[in-house]
Formats: structure tokens, C-alpha cells, sequence
């Protein structure tokens, strides 16, 4: 039996193949179907020749084996320097074999492979930072998950959130009008507290489109609350869309390119559509990379950039404190020692490191910020990087992930840790139950909510 | 009065008093009841890995551990489901509060039931502020029942009826509610008001002149506030007491007997994380030997 009936080359389509998927619980019989799947080496090999770009062809071929990335690497670090968690060593034996045995491998090989690609390293890229070539094997090993994925082998729950941005347009299953009602939800909540609030749909031309991360729709729509009564304070003209709302990518940690690009492209048509002035998206590290920093390019948008300016929460939240949109009350900023986790995704590949910084400037009473060591662009990785949050069958590889940023949180004495990324704020929540942490974490919109100075004119007439 | 329930229940030992009170209104009322469980938090991303709030174990939710989970939700509340045959249990997964709110949203009851707060909702207290029950009662369109001891259950009609004023447009509401049970009842209604001169005053002392000025001027906004919107309605008595406001009304609900405390349910969301000891209701609840509805608005026209 070559191709299972849950696991086989064949990507989800379809919400009846999703739900029957999802029914397989744990993905048991998946797993055992993938002993079985076969792999198409001809199909392998020739992928790589027309997928696989120079960039990576030279970088296979120059490294020298010095093992420099060696300690830059946190999972290397967290399991006792073991030589086989060099990040040279990870992909020159999955990526760099299958290309030196062009496409011949079996499926004892590909489930190897799987497991380096999605337990072995979070594509963080703090490896290529330390390269004396710049050899970065968090690029490639994203591109070793889309071979993967293309072969079926791709660990359940990536596969079904490949599905479900194919189906929905969105990480989980929320169809487009359950995001526009939670909204109004959200707004007829607050409206007691602030009688003006509104959720402007589909309003054209507005100042800014604001996208979001389908979970915060499903489980934690307060942040969508959140989100509304910060733009209503600060007195941005804004808007959300119809379609094309989810800034996320699983598709990205699932290898998954074809989703990848029917998931920006629907972000992007949103925006061609409503012509915004700009685009800012929600506290999500891994969203911003997709839609804002590789989105264009998977999209084949020939200058690299989406269609109207894109930026991240926090690059919206330090403008408006800069700006004096939104105003903090001294009296009500952070009285405790906090940290803050630097994503990789938008701080180390995006280059936000002051932005947040700035904003720290604002809501921190001078003298209890303490920054992780390292710090900024030379931070580790959460843990739970590059869909490793997600994955039951690495949860022991992510639970022993986690123990860097234990330390590094510890090492602070912070008690609050600001974790403006979705993914970033899961890792630690779990890192606080996993290890018994003694520390809070949150994101920046509901602290900044209690801190902000809500205007005369917005509060409610008893 | 009530014609359509939702029992939110932790469906553990802590919400039998609430599933007793629930019952014993719904065959009074002739109520349909909805037993509402959210039987875990969805942990690790998006993973389908859910931490079950009863068990605390990690568990993957399908379609049989969901029957299981009803089994189980029938068998702790089995005795009292007797008294509604046609209740429906439902089960889903998300952090409570939210999910009874969207329950809330989509049934439209006209009453909610729930157990008062419990160490079992520790898995969510360390992501959100404040406890279920205080979320739920701030946010929810209809009137909140809380029962927290089994002294505080209740058996049959009521004859009795507190309600705790705070002059607020919430309160106002939780008037309008409290005037419609008692005339619905045929009941004794006691408006009643604390002046604070507790806690939150921190630690500035009031001289005796001054409380009894406050107790004065109480005392005309019950009658220019409340009385004055009663019409017909006689069975009253009104008064206004010195202290903590939630220790003196309980007092104040012992003295009259009372099988019913209503009153108003309003913090701010940002404000429920600095109270540790939970709002004045909840602090009521735990202590009340009767239900608490918390009530915020009037019923949507
Ligand atoms: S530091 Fe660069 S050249 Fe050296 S082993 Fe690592 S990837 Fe190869
Ligand atoms: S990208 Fe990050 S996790 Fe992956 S090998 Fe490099 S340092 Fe390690």
C-alpha cells in the first residue's frame, strides 16, 4: 500500500478530506500509513532541479565543516552538544544526501529527514548569522520541508494546516463570515465601555486594512476586542476585510508552497481591492514573514513588496505612542521586572529589534526592563519555532526545546514577559506549565489597554 | 420569567449546587435547560491537543472522548437532570468565559446558571484575568445566577428578594429584573445600599456626621432612583447600612431571609486582575446563603 488513505502525496482540498483527517486521532493511523508510503524519487530529483536555486547549490557545496554554527544553534545547545544537532551536520545529512544521491532515498530516509526537518530545527536562522559564508540552514531546511511535504511525508498537524488555509483561507477552520460576526461579537461587547466602537468591514481607501491570526477569531477573540479599541482610541481610520483577513501561514511550516501562495494571495487581493493606506497585521512573528517578508515572492510579485505598505503590530504600536495617537498613563506603566522575547521572525529577519524597544521606552518605568542575554538579533528562538508548537508526535523534542528560554527568562528575574508573537507566547505559556515557571506572560495589547488614556470624548455618559 | 437556561457547569462536585438550583428552577419555570460544558483549553498552538479541565490531563478531542465527557456530565448531574428530561447536554472545546458567552450569544437563554469560582479553573486563571464567572456576568446579555454553597441552593419559589443598588445604569437593570421577579413571585422586595466605608477608601476614615449624611442622601436616591419606577407595587422595605458593601449585604440577605440576592455586575476588565479577592460579587456569592443573579442590561428590545 504506497499511498495511505490519510497519508499519501495528496495535499487537502477539500473540508470533507479535513474533517476526515482531523478524525484520525493523533494522526495514529497516518503514522502507520507513512511506514508504508513510497517515495517518488524521480519525482524528488526532478523537483530539485527546477526548484532548487543556486543559493542553496553553493551553500551545500562551500561549507568547510568548521562547525562554527555549531553553539549558535539552540537545540545543539540543549541536547548536550550532541554532534548530530550541528546544524551543518542536520542538513548536509538530509538536503545535502538526497541531492548527492539525486533523489534516491527510501522511506527509512524520508522519515529521518522528516523528523530533522520539523524537530531538529525551527528555522529560526540564527545558524546563518553565525556562518563565516552566511550559510543559513533555517533557509534551508524550509526548503527541505517543501520536498518533504511534496513526498507526503509532513507530520499530521501540518499537513492539516496546510489543509485548512487550502480550504478556508485561514489556520483553522473559520469560515469568512464567523470572522466578520466575531468581530461585530467583540464590538457590541465593548460598545458599554466605549459607545462609539465600531468594526468599519470592507471600507474602502481606509488608512489602514488590519489582519489577523485565525485563532485569536476562534479561541481568543478579546484580542480582536483589543485590537478595535485601540484604533478607536487612538483615533485611526481602519477597516478589516471581508476576505482575505488571516495574516498566518502554516503552509509555510508545512512545506506546503502552493498553499503558501493561495493563502498571501488572498491577503493581497484583499488589499488590492480595498486600497488601504497600509496593512498592519497582529502580534504574530511567523504571519509577518509570511504575508509581509517572503509572501511577495511567493506571490511572483516582481519588485518583492506586497501591494500597499505592509507593517507589524508593534511597528503601529511604537508610531502611535511616538506620535502621541495613544497616550500612557505614567502612573500605570509596568512596575515590574519584564523581558521581552525578540521573535525571530520579525526581529533577528525583519530588523525590528529598536521598534520594540521603543515601545518598551513607553510602558516601563525606567529601571525595571531587563533584556534576555542574548538579546535582539542574537536571540534564541522561543522553542516552539517553525510549527514545533504544534506537533504531537516532537512534543518531548519541543518540551527539551524549551529549556533555553527557560533559562534565559530566568536568568532575567523578570516576573512578566511580553511575547508579542503568537507562536512565541504559546512556547512560553507552555514552558511556564511544563517547568513551573513562576513568571506571567502576555501580549502588548492588553497591557497597553490598561495603561492607555482613553480621551474625554470616547468615554461613556453615565 | 425563565423559559430557556444554560447551565454552565464545571461538571465537577463544585457545580452540584448550581445543577440543583438550575433544575429545581427549570421544572418551576417549565424552562428548557442546556447543560453547557467547555471541557478544555486548547493547548500547544494548533495542535488537537486539549488539556481536560476536570482530569488536567492532555488529551486529543474527538468525537468519542466527547461522548465519553457527556457520560460523565450525566452521571454527576444525573439526579437533577431527572427533574428536566428534555435537557441537553453540550460539550465543546475553548477557554470558558468565552465560550458560554458564545453559547450565550447563539441559545439566547434568558438565565444563566453556574457554579461559583473553584480552584478548578486554575488552567485558565494564568492566561486571563479575573475568573470565568466574572467574565461571563460582565459580558452576558441576560441575568447570571451564581450559587457557590449548598447552603446557598435553592428549593422552591421565592419569597424574598434582596436587591443590592449601587446607582449605577447597570444597576438600573438589575432593578428592573429584580422589580419583575418579585412582582412575578409575588414577593417581598428589599432595596438595600451600602455606604463603603471599607477597603476601598484606602484607609481614609469617615467621620460618624459624614456616613450619616451619606446614609441620608442613599436613602433619597433608592427613593428617586427605584421607589419612584414602582407604580403599584407595595411589598417593599428599603435601607441603607454602613461597611464593606459584600459583607453587609449578606448580613443584611440573612436578616431578611432572603432566597435571592440581585444586584449589578460591572467592573471594568482592566480593573478585575487588580482585585485578587474578586469583585464585590463574587465575593458575595461565596459567602451568601442564597443564589446571586448578577444582571448588567436590560433585555435587548
Ligand atoms: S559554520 Fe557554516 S561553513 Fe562552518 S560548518 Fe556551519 S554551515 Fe558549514
Ligand atoms: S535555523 Fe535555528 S534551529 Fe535551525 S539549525 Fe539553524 S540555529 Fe538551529
Amino acid at each position: 500500500m504506497p499511498e495511505g488513505q490519510f497519508c499519501n502525496k495528496r495535499p487537502v482540498n477539500t473540508d470533507e478530506e479535513l474533517k476526515a483527517l482531523l478524525g484520525d486521532t493523533g494522526g495514529q493511523k497516518y503514522y502507520q500509513e507513512m511506514k508504508a508510503l513510497e517515495v517518488d524519487t524521480a519525482l524528488l530529483w526532478s523537483t530539485i532541479q527546477k526548484t532548487m536555486k543556486s543559493r542553496i547549490k553553493t551553500w551545500l557545496s562551500i561549507c568547510a565543516h568548521c562547525g562554527m554554527c555549531a553553539d549558535s544553534c539552540f537545540i545543539y545547545r540543549v541536547s548536550n552538544r550532541n554532534p548530530k544537532q550541528v546544524p551543518a551536520y542536520k542538513i548536509q545529512s538530509t538536503l545535502g544526501e538526497i541531492v548527492r544521491r539525486k533523489g534516491k532515498v527510501d522511506n527509512a530516509f524520508m522519515h529521518m529527514a522528516m523528523e530533522t526537518a520539523w524537530a531538529k530545527c525551527t528555522c529560526c536562522n540564527r545558524c546563518g548569522m553565525y556562518c563565516p559564508h552566511g550559510i543559513d540552514m533555517g533557509v534551508m531546511f524550509g526548503y527541505l520541508r517543501g520536498l518533504l511535504y511534496q513526498q507526503g511525508f509532513v507530520p499530521w498537524e501540518m499537513k492539516i494546516g496546510a489543509g485548512m488555509h487550502r480550504v478556508y483561507r485561514a489556520q483553522m477552520d473559520v469560515p469568512n463570515e464567523e470572522f466578520v460576526d466575531t468581530f461585530q461579537w467583540m464590538v457590541e461587547e465593548n460598545q458599554e465601555e466605549y459607545p462609539r466602537l465600531e468594526v468599519p468591514v470592507d471600507k474602502e481607501g481606509a488608512d489602514i486594512l488590519y489582519t489577523v491570526n485565525a485563532r485569536e477569531v476562534k479561541h481568543y477573540p478579546e484580542d480582536l476586542a483589543e485590537a478595535a479599541i485601540l484604533f478607536h482610541i487612538a483615533g485611526e481610520d481602519w477597516t478589516v476585510t471581508s476576505e482575505g483577513w488571516e495574516l498566518t501561514s502554516l503552509a509555510m511550516f508545512a512545506g506546503d508552497w502552493e498553499a503558501c501562495k493561495m493563502q498571501v494571495t488572498s491577503v493581497y487581493g484583499a488589499m488590492e481591492r480595498l486600497k488601504p493606506k497600509r496593512m498592519v497585521g497582529t502580534e504574530c512573528g511567523h504571519a509577518h514573514r509570511a504575508t509581509v517578508v517572503e509572501g511577495p515572492y511567493w506571490a511572483g510579485r516582481k519588485d518583492g513588496q506586497t501591494p500597499v505598505p505592509s507593517i507589524h503590530y508593534v511597528e503601529w504600536l511604537a508610531e502611535a505612542l511616538r506620535t502621541g495617537k495613544l497616550k500612557i498613563d505614567p502612573e500605570k506603566r509596568i512596575k515590574v521586572p519584564v523581558t521581552i522575547q525578540d521573535s525571530c521572525n520579525y526581529i533577528r529577519n525583519h530588523g525590528l529589534k529598536e521598534v520594540t524597544r521603543e515601545i518598551i521606552s513607553y510602558i516601563v518605568e525606567p529601571g525595571y526592563f531587563r533584556d534576555m542575554s542574548p538579546n535582539r538579533e542574537h536571540n534564541y528562538c522561543c522553542g516552539g519555532g517553525g510549527g514545533f508548537n504544534g506537533i504531537g508526535l516532537y512534543r518531548r523534542q519541543r518540551n527539551e526545546a524549551l529549556k533555553t528560554k527557560r533559562d534565559q527568562i530566568l536568568a532575567t528575574g523578570a516576573e512578566l514577559v511580553l511575547a508579542p508573537c503568537h507562536n512565541c507566547w504559546d512556547a512560553i505559556r507552555d514552558l511556564i506549565e511544563e517547568y513551573e515557571v513562576p513568571v506571567k506572560w502576555s501580549f502588548l495589547k492588553p497591557l497597553i489597554l490598561k495603561m492607555a488614556v482613553v480621551p474625554e470624548h470616547l468615554k461613556p455618559r453615565e | 420569567m425563565f423559559k430557556n437556561i444554560l447551565f454552565a457547569t464545571s461538571a465537577t462536585e463544585a457545580s452540584d449546587h448550581a445543577a440543583r438550583v438550575a433544575f429545581n428552577l427549570a421544572r418551576q419555570y417549565g424552562a428548557a435547560v442546556t447543560v453547557f460544558h467547555v471541557l478544555g483549553v486548547p493547548t500547544r498552538g494548533y495542535s488537537q491537543v486539549v488539556v481536560d479541565v476536570r482530569t488536567k490531563e492532555s488529551v486529543q478531542v474527538d468525537d468519542e472522548y466527547r461522548a465519553w465527557v457527556v457520560e460523565e456530565i450525566k452521571n454527576q448531574h444525573g439526579g437533577e437532570m431527572k427533574k428536566a428530561p428534555q435537557a441537553v447536554v453540550e460539550v465543546c472545546v475553548g477557554y470558558p468565559h468565552r465560550e458560554i458567552l458564545r453559547a450565550v450569544r447563539e441559545k439566547k437563554p434568558d438565565l444563566v446558571v453556574m457554579g461559583g469560582t473553584t480552584g478548578g479553573d486554575s488552567v485558565y486563571k494564568k492566561a486571563l484575568a479575573g475568573t470565568t464567572l466574572q467574565k461571563v456576568a460582565k459580558a452576558a446579555p441576560c441575568p447570571v445566577l451564581a450559587v457557590a454553597r449548598e447552603a446557598a441552593s435553592f428549593w422552591g419559589g421565592f419569597s424574598s428578594i434582596v436587591f443590592g443598588a449601587d446607582f449605577s445604569k447597570a444597576s438600573d437593570a438589575a432593578f428592573d429584573f429584580s422589580l419583575k421577579m418579585a412582582r412575578e413571585a409575588q414577593c417581598e422586595l428589599h432595596l438595600f445600599h451600602a455606604v463603603d466605608v471599607g477597603a476601598t477608601l484606602m484607609g481614609k476614615i469617615m467621620d460618624q456626621d459624614t456616613i450619616e449624611g451619606q446614609i441620608r442622601e442613599s436613602l433619597n436616591r433608592i427613593r428617586g432612583r427605584y421607589v419612584a419606577k414602582m407604580g403599584d407595587f407595595k411589598n417593599y422595605t428599603m435601607e441603607v447600612w454602613e461597611g464593606i458593601p459584600s459583607i453587609e449585604i449578606v448580613k443584611f440577605a440573612r436578616e431578611r431571609n432572603a432566597d435571592l440576592i440581585v444586584m449589578a455586575h460591572h467592573a471594568r476588565q482592566a480593573d478585575l486582575e487588580d482585585s485578587p479577592m474578586g469583585s464585590t460579587m463574587e465575593q458575595v456569592i461565596m459567602r451568601a446563603g442564597c443564589p446571586v443573579i448578577s444582571v448588567n442590561r436590560l433585555p435587548k428590545a
